[in-house]
């Protein structure tokens, strides 16, 4: 027996000390996964009721349920636009197999957006269906929600614009602010879009 | 001379510690934690709140949680640099004519600089796979070389002569379980890879559908493993059968300790869907089995009477 000694010492402290690591590898890994999860909620989407593409009318009532992700944007910009946009193309067939998250942009130029604008703009952008909506409203009512509602700068529109995605659960309360412009902020979007979608299953 | 063995020991002990928390950092996702290297947001210690952040940086890229891991990672990255360093300092002092362990720590103490540069590497390519899993391997040959230094160390402080023991074919065969085990290693992180790639694809499955969807990478992974767990197992009971009651052949017994655990963790994850703790321990344990694979190839060499490690 006592040549077994040493190789059950060994063993057991072995073991006792993987279960040491263990405990604390499974509270860093919480801590972790709840890091990512916590985002807090920051305001909450005001009620408003603009136009979609397609003519029907849509506010705050119709995002409720799903993830939204809102934009500020007009067809005919020059600059930050066709960037956010081709991010917002980018998640929008990303998450082509869920009906969980739904992209809003609305146009901060009603005069030259006029809702087939919105339909020619959509249609070049590859949407297909009601995953990502295009909303029109009139100027002073755009600049409200985005002033007043989101907590975005809209002065000297069209070209003033934020370029601000804002994250919206599917409460209608705003939990984050991500740079259209940047790669590292959307990778950070998609996490926290993650985070919220394994919260809502 | 005692004292080197110490640094030694503490070294290799280190070093599979930090082994375990550059896992942590991979299955908790903190790769990124510090975005910048080696400072991290700017600070040689990171913020403790979002009001401490440099004001050029995005404040939605700022994760308290996360950029604390991957700083402990760094902290003992750098302990483990400095033990090792102390081990090669003292092996040019008292091992100098004992080539069979000043070359394998000074090479130690090279990797471990190159291992903490070739880390920031790493943070800067945005966590390119090729790179984790160097950065991974690097920390096995590390370890490896360190368990080295210590065997040879044991066998040069028994005085009396061994009775030779020959192992014969069977020795090969424990060389070459040793670089398929390292083989199986490499699948493990391309499996991993694998993974990430397809929830970047496929961002809202959890990671029990993922596996479904997981192509060959994974069952040659699997098949592998299976294989490799029988044939340790059977060449570690050859073993124990020639040299019953020697440290080596508990060094066999641990060997199939090992493999049963492995085995066990790697079935958990096809069945329960890769709980991050698992993936760790997945790891974790297949660097000890590298290691005790290393161990008694290199006692099988000297005769097979060492000393308990």
């Amino acid at each position: 027996m006592s040549d077994n000694n040493p190789l059950l010492k060994t063993l057991v402290i072995g073991i006792l000390f993987s279960f040491v690591l263990a405990a604390i590898a499974a509270i860093v890994i919480r801590q972790a996964q709840f890091s990512r999860a916590d985002l807090p909620v920051l305001g909450r989407v005001p009620n408003f009721e603009f136009t979609e593409r397609s003519g029907i009318p849509f506010g705050k009532e119709e995002m409720k349920g799903s993830i939204c992700v809102v934009d500020f944007i007009f067809t005919n910009c020059p600059s930050a636009c066709p960037i956010m946009s081709s991010h917002i193309s980018e998640l929008y067939k990303l998450y082509a197999h869920s009906d969980k998250i739904r992209f809003v942009s609305i146009s901060v130029d009603p005069a030259r957006d006029s809702l087939r604008v919105l339909q020619e703009y959509a249609k070049s952008h590859g949407v297909t269906d009601n995953r990502w909506l295009f909303l029109r409203a009139p100027i002073e009512q755009v600049i409200t929600l985005s002033e007043k509602g989101v907590m975005l700068p809209a002065e000297n529109l069209p070209m003033g614009h934020s370029t601000k995605l804002v994250l919206v659960d599917p409460n209608g309360n705003i939990r984050g602010y991500y740079d259209g412009l940047n790669d590292a902020s959307i990778a950070h979007l998609k996490e926290a879009i993650k985070a919220l979608a394994q919260r809502m299953s | 001379m005692k004292l080197f063995k110490r640094f030694a020991l503490v070294s290799v002990f280190l070093t599979y510690l930090l082994i375990f928390v550059g896992g942590l950092v991979r299955v908790s996702g903190a790769g990124l934690g510090c975005p910048d290297w080696p400072k991290c947001f700017g600070r040689w210690i990171p913020p403790l709140s979002i009001h401490q952040l440099p004001q050029n940086i995005d404040p939605a890229s700022f994760n308290l949680t996360l950029a604390w891991i991957e700083y402990i990672n760094r902290l003992l990255g750098m302990l483990v640099g400095l033990s090792i360093l102390a081990t090669a300092i003292l092996a040019i002092i008292y091992f100098r004519k004992q080539k069979q362990i000043l070359w394998p720590s000074l090479a130690a103490a090279l990797l471990v600089a190159y291992q903490g540069w070739q880390g920031g590497q790493v943070v800067t390519s945005n966590l390119r796979p090729l790179l984790v899993s160097a950065h991974m391997v690097i920390a096995f040959i590390i370890v490896s070389l360190l368990l080295y230094v210590i065997q040879q160390l044991n066998s040069l402080e028994l005085k009396e002569p061994l009775a030779k023991n020959t192992f014969g074919g069977l020795k090969t065969f424990v060389l070459i379980l040793w670089i398929f085990t390292i083989i199986q290693v490499l699948l493990g992180t391309e499996v991993r890879a694998s993974i990430e790639m397809l929830s970047d694809k496929f961002p809202l499955l959890m990671n029990s559908e993922l596996l479904q969807r997981l192509g060959s990478v994974d069952e040659i992974h699997r098949t592998l493993g299976i294989l490799l767990a029988l044939v340790t197992i059977f060449v570690a009971f050859r073993i124990i059968k020639k040299e019953g009651g020697s440290s080596l052949s508990n060094l066999s017994w641990g060997m199939i300790f090992i493999v049963f655990i492995q085995a066990m963790l790697g079935s958990v994850q096809v069945i329960i869907g890769l709980p991050a703790l698992m993936q760790l321990f997945h790891l974790w344990v297949a660097s000890l089995l590298v290691g005790v694979l290393l161990l008694v190839y290199t006692s099988m060499k000297k005769g097979g009477q060492i000393r308990n490690v």
